[in-house]
């Protein structure tokens, strides 16, 4: 088990979508690097926000890693909502394509963009749910 | 007569200045009975508003009419006034459709130069111009903190309250829980079924508590998660954001449903965002930016509704100072040791 969000976390998650051939095909144009800002919920065992990151490049993860809010401003993409936002995206309880549009996940950057690769952040999404994993939160 | 005199940056002193005379055929001289120190002083006090060392401060007054000019028909020496904290001309078509903040020939008392170069209302004496559209009269009885705040802020809550549309039935969050949010707040439960304040700081939650909102300490919760938990997952029908920082205006965009009502009141210059606007569209979200009040076109209605009893400004006082306490009010009101502070010349 890997708690959510960790280095430890997204090193399996790369692995996993490196493997996914499912993954490779549908994002083979995709350009630019993504960071996942989790909202600090103090009261559910987040006290920080917290980023992750991960290096998406034409169907590959080059990189994946928790980083610093500053660094996370330079991602060509940001996606923000508090922690158990994050959790119902994992736990498949909520789809995060319509989750942007809806103003739950709050994005920086080209929503357009996204939309034209809803494939691939359908089975981004579905490989998080094969990652053994621990939530921060107590919900 | 004693005035605050703005000294530089974060300096104010009470010192003796010219007593305003009657220089239009339409003014009034007002005798001040009782003053504030609002939040828009303080970004005058931080120096950024040009105001000129000497120049006198402050905008909301109540008091006594001391004289007025022979243009001016409403209102006679002798009469209990409160006085709107912007001066309006009453007859441009701004004024005329109920947008006397974007008055053709518009001023502010204490702003300086930039405000027309009016005294400040934190004085002993107020020289208003056009008098018989910038003086409302104070009923009978009604105690001057009751009434102050007819001029200025309580208004201003009503206004943005009515500006929502808020419907039976809608919850409210109010972003913001300082003297205008708490007077968001107020105004905002007259018809919303819930008001939910949202702040950082317990003191001013303590307070909004007290007076009936729910409070959400951002601090503790995530400010997003217990809106949307309180709402059945939807988010707030209105929001009042009341702080005026780019935060504070995304933060309002995260708590309120799809289809629902943001109301700006906060005081925006020059910052700016990144604006997502497709999803903006796609949320139909209802952006309705205040400006500043149109004092002229609301305060008839929030005068009733004090009255009535169903306003109360006084809760949010924290402070009661003499006039020439005001460097102290001043500083407990920057340090956020005060929620709102009186001053009385």
């Amino acid at each position: 088990m890997a708690s959510f969000p960790s280095d430890e976390w997204l090193k399996l998650y790369r692995d996993l979508i490196n493997g996914s051939q499912e993954y490779r095909e549908a994002s083979q144009d995709w350009e630019g690097d993504i960071a996942f800002v989790m909202e600090a919920e103090p009261d559910r065992g987040v006290p920080d926000d917290l980023v992750a990151w991960l290096d998406l490049w034409h169907g590959e993860c080059r990189g994946a890693r928790m980083i610093t809010a500053d660094e996370g401003e330079r991602a060509a993409y940001g996606i923000r909502a508090p922690y158990s936002r994050w959790r119902e995206v994992l736990e498949g309880r909520l789809e995060p394509v319509k989750a942007m549009v809806q103003g739950k996940l709050k994005l920086r950057g080209d929503l357009a963009e996204i939309v034209r690769h809803v494939r691939a952040a359908k089975e981004l999404v579905n490989l998080t749910t094969r990652v053994p994993t621990d939530f921060l939160d107590a919900a | 007569m004693r005035a605050v005199v703005y000294r530089g940056v974060g300096q104010v002193e009470v010192g003796d200045v010219a007593d305003p005379q009657i220089e239009e055929p339409g003014d009034a001289i007002v005798r001040v009975s009782l003053t504030a120190i609002c939040g828009s002083d303080l970004h005058l006090f931080h120096g950024k508003a040009p105001l000129e060392p000497g120049d006198t401060i402050g905008h909301e007054a109540i008091g006594v009419v001391e004289r007025v000019g022979p243009g001016v028909t409403r209102f006679a020496a002798g009469d209990r006034v409160v006085v709107s904290f912007t001066v309006a001309d009453g007859t441009c078509w701004f004024c005329r459709h109920g947008q006397s903040q974007l008055c053709e020939d518009y001023r502010y008392f204490g702003y300086g130069l930039f405000g027309g170069s009016l005294g400040g209302a934190q004085a002993e004496l107020l020289r208003v111009p056009i008098a018989d559209v910038n003086l409302l009269a104070v009923p009978e009885g009604l105690e001057d903190e009751r009434a102050l705040f007819v001029g200025d802020a309580l208004t201003t809550g009503v206004y943005a309250a009515g500006l929502a549309e808020i419907q039976p039935g809608d919850t409210v969050a109010v972003v913001g829980a300082g003297p205008v949010g708490f007077f968001c707040a107020q105004a905002a439960r007259l018809d919303a079924e819930t008001v939910l304040a949202i702040d950082l700081d317990a003191a001013r939650l303590a307070v909004a508590e007290r007076d009936g909102s729910v409070p959400i300490d951002a601090s503790a919760r995530n400010a997003q998660t217990a809106v949307f938990e309180r709402t059945g997952g939807r988010g707030a029908d209105v929001v009042i954001e009341a702080v005026g920082t780019p935060a504070a205006f995304e933060r309002s965009l995260d708590v309120v449903r799809r289809g629902g009502t943001v109301v700006v009141m906060g005081v925006y210059t020059s910052e700016t965002i990144q604006a997502q606007i497709g999803v903006w569209w796609i949320r139909a979200l209802q952006l309705r930016f205040a400006g500043t009040t149109p004092i002229h076109a609301w305060w008839d209605r929030t005068m009733a509704e004090v009255v009535a009893g169903r306003l109360d400004p006084t809760p949010i006082v924290s402070h009661r100072l003499s006039l020439e306490e005001a460097p102290k009010g001043y500083e407990l009101f920057d340090t956020r040791q005060a929620t709102k502070v009186l001053l009385k010349p």
